[in-house]
């Protein structure tokens, strides 16, 4: 309920680059407070009009540098939008760019709709009568896309998930707004602490929904499992087993993959995108090194990431400092390759790591199934996840404003600026399951309590 | 036609819509009369003898603060006055108070009587006199220019506004019984009635209903709870320093099973049940029959014993509407204990009664079919005094700028609950008798009681309804709320004086030396606590406030900006994008059609209403905010069309709705917009 017409006064965010392969990927932000909320992501940036500066894009928790990404800011009108604009150039790894949008959208961007930006342009000025025609048709189509997918949407698995919890806001706001609007009637004041825990089970309804979001994200489009390991041990052998086919170069010569080799296979129909590296180890050979470089930003990037070792020698010096690596990232799994062979590695060195032979296909169906396991874990429940990252910023921040309000609450604030909260988050479950009017909200008092005199 | 006589402005109807259209039409300098059926029931409280109400005491507020009159007439008579939801938080308190239901009339109607400009007339009127006008861009094709009267009088007049409640059509329910109505023992508005229906307007059938009322001397009073008036009494006028009329209580009754028996073993014989009533009634003020059959597992129902008046025995029975046959009311009223030889004065009913659908209506309540014509209250499918008394006031505001050639008024639903009222009128029409709650207001901790003078009365001063004296006081008051906010934000109270170190006791543990401010913002603070400190650092101030305001008023006002900041700036921000929406004007002839990308449902409920802002337009229900950006796309590609000289057209100028007043600009609208067409 109380949508008025999309605001142009929101600072929206996206990342304006096609998502995937390219190396470079940018993230851009328009409206009046591009730059704080950038301020707030990426160190203090030396904010100069039109001028690129390069900045350090650290965790807002631990404070590790997460990526170096170049910034520039085109001030208003002087931007493509005629608004505040900062582009954020960084490392094209989609698992990095989604997480910088969300970090904006913490810091108080919204994510912007299907061509908004070029709405805001043409809005505000900046495209001449021709151009504005013509996109104005642009903007038509695309708006009844997002009218027809919302439509889908509300007869789909996500509506009848979200619908139930929806109604269950509407019902504790009706509660609550008939504490107030009716509180000289016989209508009973809802008591804190039932609303408290109303609200808390809310939250805790919205849960397996967010989290289905990775599940869903996995299904949409697909995650990515490097492998990487110590040169030779058999990777790029390993990589041809799971693809089946004979994509990399494969020699007995150590160093022979000298690139991030990619190629998308889809185990069980979860598209899964396999990165092949270089072989870790120190080397003098220019261009080898630059792969080993290559091979550790792959690993950072990865969903997932398969550490491969070679049961018919004893564990290196650069295996251990792999293995260290690997052990600290949740997201790693070990298998040993080489079985095959006879074995040489110390006894008990890799009690997790999964036995393999990338020639004679031993333990490759487990590892197929480790992988699909590792990426989806209940694929059964595939219909009704959340599959996009707009259905899960929306419940991400239903999620967070019903939280707010629970600390409102607690706080003793006065019902109706908790309701404040309970509204935003329903204007959230709205976009995905159907719009809320006033009239919702009465249809429910009027139904509930016996009110007027 | 020969004119008998000849007004600026006539209002027709001497309800709590009407009095507020008259006077001020009068005292904004124009010739008024007000012509009602019967003049000793000017200003009549048809149903309970209350004023205000949560959301209604907003409203009475506003109406004050415009320069109405229901604020002061309900000081003047009140008789039991009661601050609800004061242990909520400050956007939701409200006043309400009981009136001497027949001291309001006399007073009203002295107030009447003493502006020199109105004239007060009893007549029935039966038509309009309606007349073509020529075509003007923004402007209706036909023009109001007088009324006819019962005894084929006719009165012109340069605007008239229609205030007729449940009069039109109107039809009483008692039981199997049925008559034509307007209330209770009077007659009903039956020719003009059908001379609107006539004339072209979407009319609907709406039905309300009233409880009986009882002879108080036959009341056990001594079974019943007691209660009492506020012992500081909240005035609703800016005017009114303070309540001295003693207090007098309501008592709190209750159904029982016996009650309840009665009314179910009778369904059969209720109007609301047989099918007799046909007319869309009220769910938040449902008949005692709709309650018992609606809420079965509810044990009993509150009901309020309130006494009519001072010099009168009649209580009315609030929380007993109902239409059930005599003999009915009769054994649900002994089923209750105390009232077992209650003997019952007046019979409760129900009415129907005709309305105009308020899609017909334009911001200013004048229609959008007959210039010159407004029409407000009951008549525009509202219920209550209050929301009648609101759109009274812009109703006879805006006819009188009308004559007067000036801009209209329209409130923003960001300023006042009267804005949201008329604006959900105008763009949803009504299917039920419309309350205001105070859940209707999207900003609703800026729409408070405490504040209504600061967003309204600028309002009344420029238009001429607010006097010099009244203004003046109210610049007295803003100076002084500034002075105490920025006391609060800039001092910081010391731990070495005695007021300080109390404060510092209270507050427990603090590092550095707050401001008083920031100690008002932790929630163990109110404003009371700091009041021995601000007595010693602020003698003067706090000695006028205190004289001016005994119950503290505008500290309050201050603790709630400081307390609440972070709320209201919030909201203040999402109020900045709704007033942009509201200024973004709409041409009157605005192609819907010629729009690609609208679904037709949307387009359907578009060209229905006709939206003169795209705020407005946001407010129809089903036009979603794709459609919203759609239409504002549209819009921004016309003007630019008409900039370039493409299209020899003009827009209406952004922001401002004066193009569809007297002094249209609009020169053409386009039939086809679109670029090649």
């Amino acid at each position: 309920m109380r949508s008025g017409p999309a605001s142009a006064e929101d600072t929206i965010v996206a990342v304006a680059t096609p998502l995937g392969r390219g190396g470079l990927g940018v993230v851009r932000l328009s409206g009046p407070q591009a730059r704080t909320i950038a301020d707030q992501v990426l160190r203090p940036v030396p904010w100069e009009a039109r001028r690129v500066r390069r900045v350090l894009w650290c965790d807002p928790e631990d404070g590790a540098v997460l990526d170096d990404v170049l910034v520039t800011f085109f001030p208003a009108p002087h931007s493509y939008t005629a608004e505040d604009v900062v582009e954020i150039s960084g490392h094209g790894a989609p698992v990095l760019l989604r997480a910088l949008v969300a970090d904006l959208c913490r810091a108080g961007a919204r994510m912007a709709e299907p061509g908004e930006f070029t709405r805001r342009a043409f809005l505000n000025g900046r495209l001449d009568l021709t151009q504005a025609e013509a996109i104005r048709d642009l903007i038509d189509s695309q708006t009844l896309l997002q009218a027809r997918t919302a439509a889908q949407q509300m007869h789909g698995g996500v509506a009848r998930q979200v619908g139930p919890l929806q109604q269950a806001l509407r019902e504790l706001i009706a509660r609550m707004e008939a504490g107030i609007d009716f509180a000289d009637d016989d209508v009973a004041v809802p008591a804190t602490a039932g609303l408290a825990a109303a609200l808390h089970a809310l939250v805790q309804r919205l849960d397996p929904l967010r989290t289905s979001f990775r599940h869903g994200r996995v299904l949409h489009q697909g995650l990515s499992l490097a492998l990487v390991g110590r040169p030779n041990v058999g990777k790029s052998s390993l990589f041809n087993r799971l693809l089946a086919s004979e994509r990399a170069i494969v020699t007995a010569t150590a160093g022979t993959t000298r690139d991030v080799l990619a190629e998308t296979v889809s185990l069980d129909g979860v598209p899964i995108r396999l990165l092949d590296t270089a072989g870790i180890r120190e080397s003098s050979e220019a261009i080898e090194r630059e792969g080993i470089a290559r091979a550790w930003q792959a690993l950072g990037e990865a969903d997932l990431v398969l550490g491969v070792f070679d049961a018919s020698l004893p564990l290196a010096p650069e295996d251990h400092r792999l293995l260290e690596h690997l052990r600290a990232m949740p997201q790693a799994m070990l298998v040993l390759n080489k079985t095959d062979l006879p074995r040489q590695i110390e006894d008990g060195a890799l009690p997790e790591a999964l036995a393999v032979s990338a020639v004679s296909g031993e333990g490759v169906t487990e590892l197929r199934t480790l992988v699909r396991q590792r990426a989806l874990p209940e694929l059964s429940a595939a219909g009704s996840w959340i599959t996009n990252a707009r259905q899960a910023a929306c419940l991400d921040a239903a999620s967070q404003h019903l939280e707010q309000g629970g600390g409102a609450l607690a706080a003793g604030l006065p019902h109706e600026m908790v309701l404040l909260d309970l509204y935003a988050a329903l204007r959230e479950l709205d976009a995905l399951s159907g719009q809320t009017t006033v009239d919702d909200i009465l249809e429910v008092i009027f139904a509930t309590f016996c009110v007027g005199k | 036609m020969q004119s008998s006589e000849r007004y600026d402005v006539v209002v027709i109807g001497g309800g709590h819509a009407g009095c507020e259209a008259a006077m001020a039409a009068a005292r904004l300098g124009l010739r008024t009369a007000l012509f009602s059926l019967n003049l000793d029931l000017i200003a009549q409280m048809s149903c309970n003898p209350a004023i205000g109400g949560i959301a209604k005491g907003h409203i009475v507020r506003e109406v004050d603060a415009l320069g109405g009159v229901m604020g002061l007439v309900t000081d003047a008579t009140g008789i039991q006055f009661r601050l609800l939801n004061s242990s909520r938080g400050p956007a939701v308190w409200s006043p309400r108070a009981q009136a001497d239901k027949k001291l309001y009339r006399q007073h009203m109607r002295q107030v009447l009587e003493g502006e020199p400009n109105l004239r007060i007339r009893q007549a029935e009127v039966v038509d309009l006199v309606v007349e073509p006008q020529p075509a003007a861009a923004g402007e209706a094709p036909r023009m109001v220019t007088g009324i006819k009267l019962r005894d084929g009088g006719v009165v012109s007049a340069s605007a008239v506004v229609i205030t007729t409640g449940t009069f039109l059509n109107g039809l009483i329910h008692v039981g199997e019984t049925t008559y034509p109505a307007g209330r209770s023992g009077e007659p009903a508005a039956h020719l003009l009635g059908e001379a609107l229906k006539l004339l072209g307007f979407a009319c609907g059938r709406l039905k309300t209903g009233t409880p009986p009322r009882l002879d108080g001397r036959t009341i056990d009073w001594s079974r019943f709870e007691e209660q009492p008036g506020d012992s500081e009494p909240t005035p609703f006028s800016f005017q009114t320093r303070r309540i001295t009329r003693p207090q007098i209580s309501c008592h709190i009754a209750y159904t029982n099973d016996a009650t309840h028996a009665a009314i179910r073993d009778n369904l059969g014989r209720s109007p609301l049940y047989s099918g007799q009533i046909s007319g869309v009634g009220p769910r938040y003020c449902p008949s005692l029959e709709d309650k018992v059959v609606k809420f079965p597992e509810k044990e009993r129902h509150q009901i309020f014993l309130e006494p009519e008046g001072l010099d009168t025995h009649e209580v009315y029975v609030n929380g007993m509407s109902t239409s059930m046959p005599v003999d009915v009311q009769a054994a649900v009223i002994a089923s209750i204990p105390g009232l077992e030889r209650a003997a019952m004065l007046r019979p409760g009913y129900a009415i129907e009664y005709d309305f105009v659908q308020p899609t017909e209506l334009r911001p200013t309540l004048e229609t959008k079919q007959i210039a010159g014509l407004f029409l407000a209250g009951q008549i525009n499918g509202t219920s209550g005094y209050e929301e009648a008394a609101c759109q009274g006031l812009m109703g006879g505001i805006n006819a009188a700028l009308r004559v007067k050639q000036e801009p209209p008024l329209v409130l923003s639903r960001t300023e006042a609950y009267t804005g949201i009222l008329v604006d959900d009128l105008i763009a949803r029409g009504a299917d039920e008798p419309y309350r205001m709650f105070t859940s209707r207001a999207e900003f609703r901790l800026h729409l408070r009681i405490d504040n209504a003078d600061s967003r309204l009365m600028p309002h009344g001063r420029r238009i001429g309804l607010v006097g010099a004296a009244v203004w003046q006081a109210y610049e007295a008051k803003q100076e002084r709320l500034a002075v105490l906010e920025r006391f609060l934000r800039e001092h910081r109270p010391d731990p070495a004086s005695a007021a300080g170190a109390a404060l510092y006791a209270k507050a427990g543990t603090l590092a550095d030396r707050p401001t008083a401010a920031q100690l008002l913002k932790r929630p163990e603070f109110t404003i009371a606590d700091l009041r021995p400190w601000l007595d010693a650092q602020l003698p003067g101030l706090l000695a006028v406030q205190t004289e001016l305001d005994p119950a503290g008023w505008e500290q309050k006002t201050v603790e709630t900006r400081i307390k609440f900041e972070g709320y209201l700036a919030q909201q203040q921000r999402q109020m900045e994008q709704v007033r942009k929406a509201e200024g973004h004007a709409i041409p009157a002839h605005f192609d819907y059609a010629a729009i690609p990308g609208l679904s037709t449902e949307v387009r359907q409920k578009l060209q229905r209403v006709r939206p003169q802002t795209l705020g407005q337009a946001a407010h129809i229900p089903g036009v979603t905010s794709a459609a919203v950006t759609i239409l504002h796309v549209q819009l921004e590609l016309q003007r630019r069309q008409a900039a370039a000289g493409r299209v020899a057209l003009l827009d209406a100028p952004s922001g401002s709705l004066a193009a569809d007043g007297p002094a249209a600009n609009v020169i053409a609208v386009p039939t086809h917009p679109r670029p090649g067409a």
